[in-house]
């Protein structure tokens, strides 16, 4: 995007005051929302999900691992997100770590929970496989592919998708094993089982410009945000993570009044994306 | 060596034929704020090329005056490959192919009519199950036509190898771990001149050029298969503005 007049910067904030921005969108309507599933066989789970412009993909491998110190029967999940130059220019080489580790820690905050594992996006007790010496690591990749605002949200959707995709394939535990050695794992090729999400929240993004605030920022919009809170909500209006972006100071009854726009949102719109994510599992992807 | 790579039947691993090409799938214009864009599938070898450009060179130091720069940068995502990989983007085979496939692309790209400005392509690698490089050339190749930058040519490219006596199209991951060789051309279709040659691993001069033909063959169809998106493209395009005679 290149530099913005004042002209332009005052159009847009006098049509976002009006309820009407430049695209025609109310405030709190978002984009059309794209998700597909299954797109990268050789992962455990995938999606891909488009928020207009914005283009991301998650995939979800599942690696034996050690359970977590002092939880020995939780499994552990790991998140990791890259912006692809592909995306901008600007992501070329290291241009992208500065932003991709900001959305990594976002969804971070929103998805693994505390330090004793409550709060968690799934159950992390179902990744459990031999208490206190083996158990399944959930490993989550994003990558940015197009960038046209409101990147935490459209991944934050489609990690929830790509769990919901995920197969945990069935394992056996070899008996016979010493006490202090690692047992033996049969992981079996053919069954799995899916992983149960509909507790798993998704980030509503609210941007504030002026004295208002919207939903789903594009580029443009999000390039003059003076503060923006994201507000990880699950189906049932339970706040999950915030964070607050941006320099510009808000007063505490703002973001509490942000906080409870977006989980007024959250009543409807995390029950149309889990029915759109079920769609979107039930078609066969093409080969 | 145990391995059959090709059985008695004349079936490969995945069942194609020896001379046979993996299912190809390609779209143009994936990334609406890039000036060009592709999505090139090769089998399950998925790649994304993006084009920037041209636009200003951003390091005066490096401005040509009478032609354009042309980088090229290739990464591939944490899980495209069977085994989750951690790779940083400055490894040497990233280095080395961000430079091949930059130096193939250049030279199909008209550069003296653009002199002092820059031309960015970026390849993401989505899957790969080998063919990657010539997957991103193929990518790269479309996203450069889309953003409308003058080319003498396309270029096209394909891989070809040789195992069980055999030679092979298009292999595979599998196929292209079996310690035979693995050959990559890139292909001018219309001036019909190789623009990149690769060969690992050690042939005789007679195997040698039968996989040549055959790596060759594969460009040739390779490039009808990308006119031919191309064109539909551009019917798209056209017919969406209301020129609907073409």
């Amino acid at each position: 995007m290149g530099a913005i007049s004042a002209a332009e910067v005052s159009y847009i904030e006098g049509g976002i005051a009006q309820n009407l921005r430049s695209d025609g969108r109310g405030r709190l309507d978002f984009r059309n929302i794209a998700i597909t599933t299954g797109v990268i066989p050789q992962a455990n789970g995938s999606s891909r999900c488009k928020v207009g412009g914005t283009d991301v993909m998650v995939s979800v491998k599942a690696e034996l691992g050690n359970p977590p110190k002092g939880r020995p029967s939780h499994g552990g999940m790991q998140i990791k997100v890259e912006c692809s130059p592909t995306a901008n220019p600007e992501f070329e080489g290291r241009g992208g770590e500065e932003l991709s580790l900001e959305l990594t820690r976002g969804l971070e905050r929103s998805f693994l929970g505390g330090p004793n594992g409550s709060g968690a996006a799934i159950d992390l007790s179902t990744l459990r496989i031999v208490d206190g010496k083996t158990c399944w690591v959930l490993c989550i990749d994003g990558l940015v592919l197009s960038s046209d605002g409101n990147l935490l949200d459209a991944l934050s959707i489609a990690v929830k998708a790509a769990l919901r995709n995920t197969g945990l394939p069935k394992v056996e535990v070899v008996a016979g094993g010493a006490e202090d050695e690692d047992p033996e794992i049969e992981v079996d090729d053919e069954e799995s089982s899916q992983l149960d999400v509909s507790n798993a929240p998704v980030i509503i993004t609210l941007t504030k410009v002026g004295k208002s605030y919207f939903v789903d920022a594009t580029a443009e919009e999000e390039s003059h945000m003076r503060s923006a809170v994201s507000v990880a909500v699950n189906r049932k209006g339970v706040v999950c993570g915030v964070t607050k972006r941006g320099g510009e100071g808000l007063e505490p009854s703002t973001i509490i009044d942000m906080i409870s726009v977006a989980q007024q949102i959250a009543l409807t719109y995390i029950p149309a994306l889990d029915l759109q994510i079920a769609a979107a599992e039930s078609v066969d992807p093409d080969s | 060596m145990a391995t059959e790579f090709v059985s008695p039947e004349g079936l490969r691993l995945d069942g194609r034929r020896p001379p046979e090409m993996r299912h190809l799938h390609a779209v143009v214009g994936v990334v609406p704020s890039a000036d060009g864009s592709a999505l090139f599938h090769m089998g399950n070898t998925q790649v994304m090329a993006v084009v920037y450009g041209p636009h200003e060179v951003h390091n005066k130091a490096h401005q040509l005056h009478d032609k354009a720069l042309v980088r090229c940068e290739y990464s591939m995502a944490a899980f495209s490959t069977g085994e989750r990989r951690r790779r940083g983007k400055t490894d040497r085979r990233a280095t080395e192919l961000s430079l091949v496939i930059g130096q193939t692309l250049e030279a199909a790209i008209m550069t003296h009519l653009l002199p002092r400005s820059q031309i960015d392509i970026y390849v993401q690698v989505l899957q790969a199950d080998g063919g990657t490089r010539a997957a991103c050339i193929n990518a790269a190749s479309m996203a450069l036509a889309d953003a409308g930058i003058p080319m003498r040519d396309l270029v096209v490219s394909c891989a070809a190898g040789y195992l069980n006596s055999t030679p092979l199209l298009d292999l595979n991951y599998q196929e292209d771990s079996g310690g035979g060789p693995d050959l990559v051309v890139g292909y001018f279709p219309k001036l019909e001149k190789l623009s990149l040659l690769q060969m690992d691993s050690k042939v005789s001069i007679e195997t040698f050029e039968k996989v040549l033909e055959l790596a060759t063959e594969g460009a040739k169809a390779v490039a009808t298969f990308t006119r031919e998106k191309l064109l539909e493209n551009t019917r798209t395009l056209a017919s969406a503005r209301g020129h609907l005679k073409i």
